[in-house]
């Protein structure tokens, strides 16, 4: 039986998962442990860990009520970790995969539950060097997060394209805006959570999964949004790590809209339908970003992605207002507008150098030094 | 009447082809039975197959097959320079200085070594400045077949390169003096040891200019042939270096550091260079075991086994001490002075610039010193980098 703690309402978290890199060709390389000894020397009071490989480090942030605080904790978090990577000589990067690392030369973290996923998942969980941004939204209880899961699973596709930043893969132009969802899809207990209304169904069904020896506990769904009972929140899982460190706010900010207007009208239309589309629509925002062309179901239409953001960043104007978030609202309109997304942005550096070196040297000065609302 | 077989002597290819297959089963068995790195059991091989051991390879082939093992010490001591970043060197200052300090304790600590001995100061100083470095083909071997990554090997090899063109300048310096003392003209004082460093200076980086703007004219798409290019351009440097009587390893060293720190110079890269070019490493370290002389290390084995010890704490001390600065433990930071062990490779061809009255000397005893002590480092060296990155926790074999 799983107990979903209470927490605060629209308040927010989020989890960015980090590359770690040599200056040399700019592969991934082994630094996670190196940077946590030396940040750890001093006192920081940071949610800075190890991830899965060793090429990978994970941050969060407390938890805010306003995204100007999460951004402050943020530069806060990358100003910690550049001035440790500076004196190893390591870069650090965002970006949802890194663009020619092999998985074959990734090492597991040593760590007992690491450990348990490789033997498990085998190759997977060297593959599972991807970087995805995690946003946490505080809900009252179990049955408002139940029904948050499904609420935003409709805007999947949205997050998709304001994230999107891995097009390619172990060397390889995808062709795709975010190839990382590809790793996480090959996991068993990948994609979306099932058709339950409420808290006491999902417990049901989190039983009966136990029951049968498949899962020990919530980490061990790997769906695009799930309920994380321990902390009280709704947890998006679906983002690529942006590119710069103050994107990861705005997604943030449209989390915090939606959830708010899910909450304000006590949005309660679970329907199987709703997930007839789900994955087609996930596909087509991870092929095309911006240019996919989503289909809905209940009124038997198609229209496109960037149309869809428009009309819901409408909507939610508003709730904006209410959150204190227009300047973040502007932001997102606006880079729904200019079509703004990382992936075009790293094949434009790929474009005009032809490294793949090259193209994850600027990703890192991006991350790493990158000013704040340049994008 | 006779036949061919009867009289068959070895040409430089069936040398390269018998050194290479050696090789590789002498490195496969200490692989695989011994359990010892690779590159211990090519050398190996060398030793027993060479002049000292059976004598199926005898100088006259070593020489020949030489182009080979040149060209392997070109691509390592190139990917070392590759390791001296200059801008993490202005950043993390405690790494410049540990690394300084450490050439600076070697030299004048193995020196004194050395004066102890009795050795006359200019071999003394010869020997001293070629103790301070690391070899690359060693080094860079190790950690590709443990696949060592972290802050140990980062390190390690940034300041092997570093450790390199400290022991070269201090060479050429060495030469000069030992050519004043020789009672040499002017232009053996100062002009010839000017052009071996200088000279050798400056070719690496013409080499690393030309080779920037090369790979930028083939772009990313052409891998093979920036691959073809990089290789062409280090084959040119070590035939120019020869040619025109410089130090091929300084040149090989600057090229590196060029490509490294220049603009655009991090496009051209090839992880692989080393794994792709084996087959050279292979014929470099049987090579490297054919010329070692056991003998004279059993003639004069107290001067070898004293320079090897004391030049493992230098190394160790000042990594030890400074270790908390430069982000490691203590321990680690011992290790990583213990993996600076290996000598540098072609030591004993840059004891062939010393003075001719050097060598002929009985009394200097430059070469049997060199040989010696060669021959402890070869067999121990890569052992010891192995332990010590093991220990160090950056290995994943």
């Amino acid at each position: 039986m799983l107990e979903f703690s209470t927490s605060q309402p629209l308040t927010l978290g989020v989890e960015l998962e980090l590359m770690i890199l040599n200056r040399r060709d700019y592969n991934l390389t082994r630094g996670s442990d190196d940077l946590l000894e030396l940040i750890n020397r001093r006192k920081h009071g940071y949610d800075i860990k190890p991830e899965i490989t060793q090429g990978m480090i994970e941050i969060g942030t407390a938890v805010h009520h306003k995204t100007s605080e999460m951004l402050d904790e943020l530069i806060a978090i990358r100003t910690l970790l550049v001035n440790a990577s500076e004196k190893l000589n390591l870069g650090l990067a965002g970006g949802g995969s890194h663009p020619f690392q092999h998985w074959r030369d990734q090492r597991i973290y040593p760590k007992e539950r690491y450990r348990l996923v490789s033997e498990l998942y085998g190759y997977l969980a060297k593959q599972f060097t991807v970087y995805g941004q995690h946003i946490h939204i505080g809900c009252p209880d179990g049955d408002a997060a139940v029904r948050l899961t499904h609420h935003l699973s409709r805007y999947i596709p949205h997050f998709i394209a304001l994230s999107a930043s891995s097009p390619f893969h172990q060397g390889v132009d995808t062709l795709f805006q975010t190839s990382r969802l590809t790793s996480v899809n090959a996991f068993p207990l990948s994609g979306s959570m099932p058709l339950v209304h409420n808290w006491s169904e999902f417990n049901d069904y989190f039983i009966k999964m136990a029951n049968l020896g498949i899962v020990e506990s919530m980490k061990d769904f790997y769906w695009d949004i799930r309920p994380k009972p321990e902390y009280g929140t709704v947890e998006i899982r679906i983002c690529d790590t942006p590119l710069s460190v103050d994107t990861p706010v705005l997604l943030a900010a449209y989390a915090q809209m939606l959830a708010r207007r899910c909450f304000e009208e006590d949005w309660n239309d679970i329907r199987v339908e709703h997930y007839l589309t789900y994955s087609y629509n996930r596909f087509q925002a991870c092929r095309f970003g911006y240019d996919a062309v989503l289909v809905d179901a209940n009124q038997v239409r198609q229209t496109s992605l960037l149309e869809d953001m428009l009309e819901t960043l409408n909507a939610l104007l508003p709730h904006a207002r209410a959150l204190g978030a227009e300047r973040e609202h502007a932001q997102l309109r606006e880079r729904v507008l200019k079509r703004n997304i990382d992936s075009q942005w790293l094949r434009s550096i790929y474009e005009e150098s032809g490294s793949l070196s090259e193209v994850v040297r600027r990703q890192s000065e991006r991350w790493m030094y990158g000013e704040i609302g340049r994008d | 009447m006779s036949f061919p077989w009867q009289t068959l002597a070895l040409n430089p290819l069936t040398a390269f082809g018998l050194i290479l297959a050696l090789g590789v089963l002498g490195g496969q068995i200490a692989k695989r039975i011994a359990h010892l790195p690779s590159v211990t059991g090519y050398i190996l091989t060398g030793l027993i197959i060479g002049p000292s051991g059976l004598g199926l390879i005898q100088h006259d082939i070593l020489s020949e097959a030489s182009l080979f093992s040149d060209l392997a010490l070109g691509l390592a001591l190139f990917e070392l320079g590759r390791r001296v970043d200059l801008s993490w060197l202005n950043r993390e200052r405690t790494l410049l200085l540990t690394s300084l300090i450490t050439s600076t304790l070697l030299f004048t600590g193995l020196f004194g070594l050395l004066l102890a001995f009795k050795l006359q100061y200019a071999p003394a100083a010869l020997l001293a400045a070629a103790g301070v470095s690391s070899s690359a083909p060693i080094l860079l071997e190790i950690t590709r077949e443990t696949h060592a990554e972290g802050q140990v090997t980062e390190r390690l090899l940034a300041t092997a390169g570093l450790n390199g063109l400290f022991s070269l300048v201090a060479f050429g310096l060495a030469l000069s003096y030992s050519h004043f003392a020789s009672a040499a003209d002017v232009e053996s004082v100062f002009l010839r040891p000017s052009w071996l460093v200088l000279g050798s200076a400056a070719l690496g980086l013409i080499a690393g200019l030309v080779a920037i703007r090369l790979n930028a004219w083939l772009s990313g798409r052409q891998r093979e042939a920036q691959w073809v290019l990089l290789f062409a351009m280090i084959a040119l440097v070590v035939g120019l270096a020869e040619q025109m009587a410089m130090m091929p390893a300084m040149a090989l060293l600057v090229f590196g550091l060029a490509t490294r720190n220049l603009q655009s110079g991090n496009t051209l890269t090839d992880p692989t260079l080393l794994a792709r070019s084996s087959f050279f490493f292979v014929a470099f370290f049987v090579a490297s075991g054919a010329q070692l002389v056991p003998s004279e290390l059993v003639r004069i084995w107290p001067l070898a086994l004293a320079f090897v010890l004391l030049r493992g704490v230098l190394a160790m001390l000042p990594w030890s001490v400074a270790a908390r600065s430069n982000g490691l433990t203590s321990k680690r930071g011992a290790l990583l002075g213990l993996a600076l062990t290996p000598m540098g490779s072609g030591t004993q061809a840059l004891m062939l610039l010393a003075p001719s009255t050097l060598l002929s000397s009985q009394s200097s005893m430059l070469m049997p010193a060199t040989l010696a002590v060669l021959c402890i480092l070869e067999l121990i060296g890569p052992l010891t980098s192995r332990f010590a990155l093991q220990q160090a926790g950056e290995t994943h074999e």
